[in-house]
């Protein structure tokens, strides 16, 4: 036993030497090349941006996807910039949500140029399809390079699995365990208690489309719609409530503005899709949001419904992209809460 | 828990320090509390297949001990079928169901399961016990939690080696004293391990996952070149695991036996299997091929029994055609080169050249039938192997090799030679202080900055 002490205390200092030695050849040849090839790019977005913005736009695809038939490709972040006098630009990428948010804004230096940070409140990244996405195990490890840690140490997190990467069955698994036990915020009166049981009324022609009518494909997209927006949001377990609720705590250790920009839902299609119970699960959890960070102190931009359902630009799935008119309607609702 | 994780480099120092702070009659405790936790850590619900497995197999040992004649030979069967039973249900359910499908056209349903990790490693060594039992080798196991951690032994659980009652029992049972060179032994063949696994199979899967994925665009020299990375991927990543295995236990003073011994340096297809997973390969000689006479038999019964053997052994692996095939192909090979070897001269049998011509030849055969064992069906095995073959200029891309991962190959390949006939950890202690640490850094090096990026679960925990 002693033996293994002595040579402990001889080989920690030495291990610690080569451990710093190596992070710096690692930074120095393989670093960046490693951040690319896990899609970790916005390192360099936010490290190019930071020294040269007023307000950074925290988003993922809602962002910037533009419809074939859009004359203007402009994405929010841009129009805002173009609406206002200050110099805002875009840190996005498609399917990430608030952890890697969290994380990247963790890595912004103290004296950055950054005084305003606006980060896209996506309703739907609350809900376990989202939360169980095939591609969480891909975002999870690129979070890893976003974190402020030593790079040697995120490339060992890394190497040794040190990020959310279940496979894809559990990850279906999981999502089904949610599907058919979750209870939903529903009238006593309503039958389907769980988002499998209504699903499965929908799809086998129990519960009809708010018209009355049989039409496949509208009960495809309406099956859809419930898995997609019914859900409850536990502030205690879920885990983009813990991560908002991180964000807003770093924003005030950093003195920086928060605006949370709650995004804009097919609230129309949902209602006339599957009826009025979906929509009040919608504007619950939309309510237990504002609610939630108004009383923080964050100033939250209710978008929620201010695009028209024709202004969606996947009309026959549930998404948050949004043609020109819808992008700049986003764009002036935020402005007012830049000014 | 991967051994390759964070949480395992957390948990195996916890357990290891317990173990030896506890007195040994509690150790079976911690071990069974420790394995419990490590296994449930996959999936936790499948924790129970492996306590019913116990409890059956249990009971099982102490009936087939006390009973005689019929009685004796049922409670076998009932063990057998309880474990092929479970085995069946899990992992074979939807290709019985596949192949009823074709005969009758009543549509019944596939199941919708996860397949429980290691399921086919847990079976086949808890029949073994039993097994054991009824031909009298073996005493049943009185003490429940002793015959649990045997089937439950986390280093070794979900990925073998497959072990005897008759050794890793022993080897459970046994006061282990805290003792320097255990430990380091230990430690020397985890770092190799991760090494193997991480810096080559980890390095060599999204090359071959990028092939496997459309084949027919890559020029045949990729294909070849995909072809020899699973080879060296398949053995890197299932050698690592056993090298981490056999490290881990051997921290706690528990010995387990070598699974591989540089099967690709076989001058035959006899030899390789010697070498090769050499516990499943032990398992279906003594279980499979004894029973069915052996090698005491006429030719043709010989011949069947043999290709039965591999093609079961093909099967054991997955639940699809083309793992058997790759069974049977072994098989087939295996014949055929008795049948060669018979005509050639001892003295030309024993020639280096003759050796070395045969390594060569044993390595690209085994490499061309592992694309059955990699493809998702038959026929994209065909389209692999048709692509190696095709020289045409329909194909457009080439796999890219990066100078460090043929750095790292060349570092595996050395030690590989280094320790032909000896293992890592023996070879290390015995050689020079200075190479040692040499060796300890640059593997250490290689693990922090070339390991693969993406992490791949180890092949074998499928199976």
């Amino acid at each position: 036993m002693k033996k293994l002490f002595y040579k402990l205390c001889i080989l920690l200092p030495v291990f610690v030497f080569c451990l710093l030695t190596t992070n710096y050849f690692y930074v120095k040849y393989y670093y960046w090349s490693n951040a690319e090839a896990i899609d970790a790019k916005l390192l360099f977005t936010q490290d190019s941006l930071e020294n040269c913005s007023d307000v950074l736009y925290y988003a993922e695809s809602s962002n910037a996807t533009a419809a074939n038939t859009d004359t203007c490709l402009q994405s929010i972040s841009q129009m805002i910039d173009s609406l206002s006098p200050l110099k805002v630009n875009a840190v996005d990428h498609g399917a990430i949500h608030a952890r890697t948010f969290l994380q990247l804004i963790k890595n912004l230096k103290t004296d950055s140029k950054v005084k305003t940070i606006i980060v896209t409140l996506n309703s739907r990244s609350f809900g376990s399809p989202w939360i169980n996405s095939h591609l969480e195990t891909n975002i999870a490890q690129a979070n890893v390079m976003y974190e402020p840690n030593l790079p040697i140490f995120k490339r060992i997190k890394l190497s040794f699995n040190g990020y959310d990467n279940k496979s894809i069955q559990l990850r279906d698994q999981d999502l089904e365990k949610d599907w058919s036990s979750v209870k939903l915020n529903v009238p006593e009166s309503f039958p389907y208690k769980t988002v499998r049981q209504w699903d499965n009324a929908m799809a086998n022609g129990t519960y009809l489309l708010p018209n009355g009518e049989w039409d496949m494909p509208k009960i495809t997209l309406a099956c859809h719609y419930i898995k997609t927006y019914a859900f409850p949001i536990d502030v205690n377990t879920n885990p983009r409530i813990q991560d908002f609720d991180e964000i807003v705590s770093i924003s005030k250790q950093k003195n920086l503005k928060l605006i949370f920009h709650l995004l804009a839902e097919n609230v129309q299609y949902a209602d006339s899709l599957v009826g009025k119970e979906l929509v009040n699960i919608m504007h619950q959890n939309k309510q237990l949001l504002i609610d939630r960070y108004h009383k923080d102190g964050v100033a939250v931009v209710n978008s929620f419904e201010i695009v028209n359902g024709l202004d969606f630009i996947d009309q026959d799935w549930t998404t948050e992209h949004y043609n020109q008119t819808g992008r700049l309607a986003l764009a002036k609702n935020v402005l007012k809460y830049l000014q | 828990m991967l051994f390759n994780s964070l949480h395992f480099l957390l948990f195996f120092p916890i357990v290891t320090i317990l173990f030896y702070l506890l007195k040994h009659k509690w150790r079976w405790i911690l071990l069974f509390i420790a394995s419990t936790y490590f296994y449930s850590a996959f999936y936790l619900p499948y924790i129970l297949i492996l306590y019913a497995i116990i409890i059956v197999d249990y009971f099982c040992g102490l009936l087939i001990e006390k009973r005689q004649g019929k009685v004796k030979l049922f409670w076998l069967l009932f063990s057998i079928i309880s474990n092929i039973g479970l085995l069946t249900y899990f992992k074979y359910f939807n290709f019985f169901i596949d192949i009823f499908h074709v005969f009758v056209p009543q549509k019944l349903h596939h199941l919708d399961i996860l397949l429980p990790i290691g399921l086919s490693f847990h079976t086949f060594q808890s029949l073994s016990y039993t097994i054991e039992v009824y031909k009298g080798n073996q005493k049943a196991e009185k003490h429940l939690g002793y015959f649990a951690n045997y089937v439950l032994f986390f280093p070794q659980m979900v990925a073998g080696p497959i072990e005897k009652y008759s050794t890793l029992g022993k080897e459970l049972r046994a006061k282990h004293k805290f003792k320097y060179k255990n430990i380091s032994n230990g430690l020397r063949l985890i770092l190799y391990g991760l090494f193997v696994k991480m810096c080559i199979a980890d390095n060599l899967a999204p090359l071959v996952n990028e092939f496997y994925l459309n084949p027919t665009h890559y020029y045949s020299s990729s294909a070849w070149i995909a072809l020899f990375a699973f080879s060296i991927q398949i053995y890197a990543d299932f050698y690592g695991y056993s090298t981490i295995a056999i490290g881990a236990a051997a921290i706690l003073g528990i010995n387990l036996m070598d699974n591989f011994k540089q099967p690709y340096f076989a001058s035959s297809f006899y030899q390789f299997w010697q070498k090769w997973h050499i516990s499943l390969t032990t398992w279906f000689r003594n279980y499979v091929f004894f029973p069915l006479g052996g090698s005491y038999v006429n030719a043709f019964r010989w011949v069947f029994n043999i290709l039965l053997v591999f093609s079961l052994s093909g099967f054991w692996h997955g639940a699809n055609y083309t793992f058997i095939i790759w069974g049977f192909l072994h098989g087939l090979f295996y014949l055929l080169e008795k049948g060669l070897v018979k005509f050639y001269p001892e003295t030309i049998k024993q020639n280096v050249v003759f050796k070395f011509l045969g390594a060569n030849i044993t390595f690209i055969l085994v490499t061309l039938i592992w694309v059955f064992f990699r493809a998702e069906n038959f026929d994209k095995a065909i389209l692999v192997l048709n692509q190696c073959f095709t020289y045409g200029f329909d194909s457009s891309l080439n796999l890219k090799i990066s100078f460090e991962l043929i750095s790292m190959l060349v570092i595996f390949f050395l030690i590989e030679i280094a320790i032909f006939n000896t293992r890592f950890d023996y070879f290390l202690k015995n050689s020079h202080v200075i190479f040692r640490w040499t060796g300890y850094i640059i593997l250490i090096i290689s693990l922090l900055l070339f390991s693969g990026i993406q992490s791949f679960q180890f092949i074998y925990f499928q199976f």
